[in-house]
């Protein structure tokens, strides 16, 4: 399955030319751009892992794009990669714009939905990633 | 049937506004005329180069990667910051800024410290100019676990790899940097504009002297005029002389002694020509012409 | 303090000119605590319009019609609301703006009821007025802080949604009324499973002979979660608790809650204080508050009298809901450009500067209240999206019920096609292409590898709803030469 995550979930996969313009777009706003990857896809996932720290002051998309192709050489195989834009502005101060830029080289096996059924007709939902079904260092592996 | 297209060069030289930034380059800097030439038929190369590109006669990014040579104070700084406004105009870098660097930015202290220090510059400088200075400090041959060697390795590959994104420009002594070159022919082949900067002459840099005394609202005074000559001539002879550099702290002496010498009148009215004009007094007390006793006006 | 007051009144007794007991000011300037309120007056033929706009403010304030000398017993020149300011409205014979200034002790902090009661309380019945519309109010920043506002605010919801950077698309569930449960969870799941992020229960929707309550609430949830697995993405429905009474809505609430909606929705019909109650509820229970503004248009969308829905939308913000429909400009519903960009600054800025032409009429600071998101719904579809995006931005919620769940091919494709014309638009946006230039191309671009949204371009290719808008501003804007 594809997972729907992100900005551009709903496109085909972005080229490097698209993503380039995309990061300048954020960097033209003032936008520090931040590399984070991880092999735990469920959607409250909140903190995937920072390939370094969000990068500031940097003046063209090259610089970010450097860093992500670094970051996919080591993850990309098996791994998601987003990018995300920080806007420290008052009264944002939180993320701007976020978008998968590389997907595992497998497919996704998605997700499973654990019922448990409670008081009365009520039930409790539980979503599980198939792949966090083995350790890490196992996901997204043929 | 393919279409025949041209290309007016001297329209695209005017539109780009290349000939603008070179106006400005002979119009405000003092001398370097080998340098200017130099950058003159660097702009011609890399516009025909466009030309050839737009009627597919070229695909490939020429390499742009530059050494400035030249003793300490002969404008390598301020012509790289044009170089780069130069290349942004001609759309070889998208940016056109200028990171400008030493050693001391790029070299960690400790192991895995220098990788991400250098590449945090490279990715600043990506879609601009980086210009490391005195770049052969990079390279100590004589210890073999110097950082500096990973910086450089980092450097030749994104010089290679990064063509497109930025240019790095080498600047340092000549003879140094002559020595780098040879021992690192990784460079020597990424570098394929060498620009040498020569020392300015007495009466350039007088000319100079002027021109920033004129920026700062200043004017040299009538009887100064023989002074300040005698002070560039003596100037060039003592040790660590940098050309436009000690002329710009020569001046800024001179400026603090003339600040003295009006406070020193005491309870006077001082008119706009008082306070502007630097005067015979405000050299001759310098420490450069102390060696012999200065000519009077 | 002001000029003296005509303290004889008190020795006469009996009937005097509300102009002449301290109502009308022309030189008073607002304290920076004072609360201004800002009225479109018609008087009736032959009442002057100094002393309309001054009964105004007597009547919205300390007065009656008649003098009493209880007044005294009061710090009645502190109390007293003061028109200080009355011009006729440009192209408008017979109307004029007045402006009303009130003291902030006026006023429980608080409550919009208090403030309500005060401001629109009697005054809009006032015999000697053909008409009177309250057009904006200015709230001091004193003020704004004796309320929460929002529960969660656009970016905190945004961090819980984990959606950044883009409209959120919603659809209504169609046919508001009749479904059974099963039914109603049905659409919800096609409509989610095809990338909506939420689903709405619709203003009537509450518990009717054909769908109780409880029932939509479980089926509804169920779709939901099932999405969720099925996407990867968080996915939400406005679950309406609007009800009878407030202990209905909160057992409504609550049982939402236990089933783990992330949001809940109410009617502007429960009134001020039931809203009010709400957003604290959804305060203590980290739930997103949306609010349809079921009735509004009965008193906002005449020019002449009520209330402008501009001013319902400030104390909105205020009394704290996270989500409010303010209009789509191309959709079927009132909502002219200009005025609508005013609501939308209004909701979504910390800092609203006067902008006359928009309809805004004063500075508002609203000192870090949470911003509320505004909500699009209406007779809009995907190929309108380059319009949408351009006039209301990306802090908005886009929900297109016929335009998803009318879609030919089915609520899943119709889901499908508006979510790929909206990430198209938002892509296309950053890339720096003219939206308004390039828009149908940009569409038809992305319908390449979208069999549903081409099919949702062809069939709504025509649709528009091209009519006179009733609520348009009063200022043209004035041209800046650039």
């Amino acid at each position: 399955m594809k997972i729907t995550q992100g900005t551009f979930s709903f496109l085909p996969d972005l080229t490097d030319e698209q993503i380039t313009k995309q990061i300048q777009y954020c960097i033209d706003n003032d936008w520090a751009v931040g590399i984070e990857f991880t092999n735990d896809p469920h959607p409250r996932n909140t903190y995937w892992e920072m390939w370094d720290l969000p990068m500031f002051d940097i003046r063209d998309a090259a610089g970010i794009l450097y860093e992500l192709n670094a970051c996919r050489k080591v993850y990309g195989d098996n791994h998601y990669i987003r990018l995300s834009a920080f806007d420290n502005t008052h009264g944002w101060e939180s993320i701007k714009l976020s978008f998968i830029v590389n997907r595992p080289k497998v497919e996704d096996p998605g997700f499973r939905l654990v019922r448990q059924e409670v008081d009365g007709r009520s039930i409790r939902y539980t979503t599980q990633a198939y792949s966090t079904d083995k350790p890490s260092s196992e996901r997204y592996r043929d | 049937m393919s279409e025949i297209k041209s290309f007016n060069l001297q329209k695209a030289f005017e539109a780009s506004g290349v000939k603008e930034v070179l106006d400005e380059l002979d119009r405000d800097l003092i001398g370097l005329l080998p340098v200017k030439t130099r950058i003159h038929e660097t702009a011609s190369l890399l516009l025909v180069n466009k030309a050839r590109e737009e009627l597919n006669l070229s695909k490939i990014q020429p390499s742009l990667h530059m050494s400035f040579t030249g003793n300490p104070g002969t404008g390598k700084t301020t012509v790289a910051m044009r170089m780069a406004k130069l290349l942004y105009r001609l759309g070889y870098v998208r940016k056109g800024h200028l990171v400008l660097v030493t050693r001391d930015d790029l070299v960690g202290q400790y192991i895995g410290h220098t990788a991400p220090k250098t590449k945090e510059i490279l990715k600043k400088a990506m879609g601009g100019v980086l210009f490391i200075d005195e770049a052969y400090y990079l390279y100590r041959p004589e210890n073999e676990r110097d950082y500096g060697q990973e910086v450089i390795e980092i450097l030749l590959q994104v010089m290679e790899d990064h063509r497109d994104d930025l240019v790095v420009i080498l600047a340092g002594y000549a003879d140094k940097m002559d020595k780098f070159f040879s021992s690192n022919p990784g460079f020597r082949s990424r570098v394929a504009h060498h620009i040498d900067f020569p020392d300015y002459s007495d009466d350039e840099l007088f000319e100079i002297a002027i021109k920033m005394l004129k920026e700062q609202n200043y004017v040299l005074g009538d009887n100064a005029v023989t002074i300040l000559k005698e002070y560039i001539a003596k100037r060039r002879e003592q040790p660590h002389f940098a050309n436009a550099r000690s002329i710009r702290n020569g001046l800024d002496r001179a400026i603090l002694r003339q600040a003295n010498r009006l406070f020193n009148k005491g309870d006077v009215e001082l008119n706009a020509k008082d306070l502007s004009e630097i005067d015979y007094e405000d050299f001759a007390l310098s420490r450069v012409l102390k060696s012999k006793p200065p000519t009077q006006p | 303090m002001g000029k003296p007051k005509n303290k004889d009144r008190y020795k006469k007794g009996g009937v005097m000119a509300y102009k002449d007991m301290g109502y009308w000011q022309p030189d008073y300037e607002p304290k920076p605590t004072d609360l201004i309120a800002m009225f479109r007056i018609t008087p009736q033929d032959g009442v002057d319009s100094i002393e309309a706009a001054a009964a105004v403010a007597g009547e919205s304030s300390t007065a009656t019609w008649t003098i009493c000398w209880t007044d005294r017993l009061t710090a009645n020149d502190k109390y007293q609301a003061k028109a200080y300011r009355v011009d006729p409205v440009p192209n408008s014979p017979g109307e004029f703006f007045s402006y009303i200034a009130y003291d902030i002790d006026l006023f429980e902090p608080g409550s919009i009821a208090n403030l309500t009661a005060s401001i629109i309380g009697n005054v809009f019945g006032f015999k000697p007025l053909k008409a009177l519309r309250l057009e904006d109010m200015y709230f001091p920043v004193a003020y704004v802080k004796t309320f929460a506002g929002p529960p969660t605010g656009i970016v905190v919801e945004r961090e819980r949604l984990d959606k950044f950077g883009r409209p959120l698309l919603g659809a209504t569930v169609k046919p508001k009324l009749g479904l059974s449960g099963r039914s109603y969870g049905r659409v919800v799941y096609e409509g989610l499973k095809g990338g909506l992020d939420f689903t709405k229960d619709d203003e009537n929707i509450n518990s009717q002979p054909f769908m109780h309550w409880r029932e939509r609430f479980l089926y509804v949830m169920e779709a939901v979660n099932r999405a969720q697995a099925m996407s990867g993405e968080i996915k939400g429905h406005y679950l309406n608790v609007t009800a009878a009474t407030m202990e209905d809505m909160y057992e409504r609430a609550e049982f939402a809650k236990s089933l783990g909606s992330t949001i809940v929705m109410i009617d502007l019909v429960i009134g001020y204080t039931a809203i009010q109650s709400m957003s604290k509820w959804c305060r203590d229970n980290d739930m997103i508050l949306h609010l349809h503004r079921a009735g509004h248009s009965t008193y906002t969308r005449l020019r002449s009298h009520g209330v402008s829905f501009r001013v319902i939308c400030k104390w909105m913000r205020l009394a704290g809901v996270d989500h409010i429909h303010a209009g789509t400009v191309v959709g079927k519903l009132e909502g002219d450009p200009r005025t609508t960009a005013g609501y939308y600054d209004i909701l979504r800025e910390d800092f609203v500067p006067m902008k006359l032409e928009n309809g805004v009429f004063f500075d508002q600071h609203w000192a870090s209240l949470n911003k509320v998101m505004p909500v699009a719904s209406g007779g809009i579809h995907a190929g309108q999206m380059h319009q949408l995006i351009t006039l209301l931005g990306e802090d908005v919620v886009l929900q297109f019920g016929g335009g998803t769940i009318g879609h030919p091919s089915g609520i899943e494709a119709g889901a499908t096609a508006n979510r790929v014309a909206l990430e198209a638009m938002i892509f296309a946006r950053n890339e720096g292409r003219d939206l308004m230039a390039e828009g149908p191309e940009i569409l038809k671009n992305a319908a390449k590898f979208c069999t549903p949204l081409k099919t949702a371009l062809e069939l709504w290719k025509d649709v528009t709803f091209n009519y006179t808008s009733t609520d348009a501003p009063d200022f043209v804007p004035s041209s800046t030469p650039s």
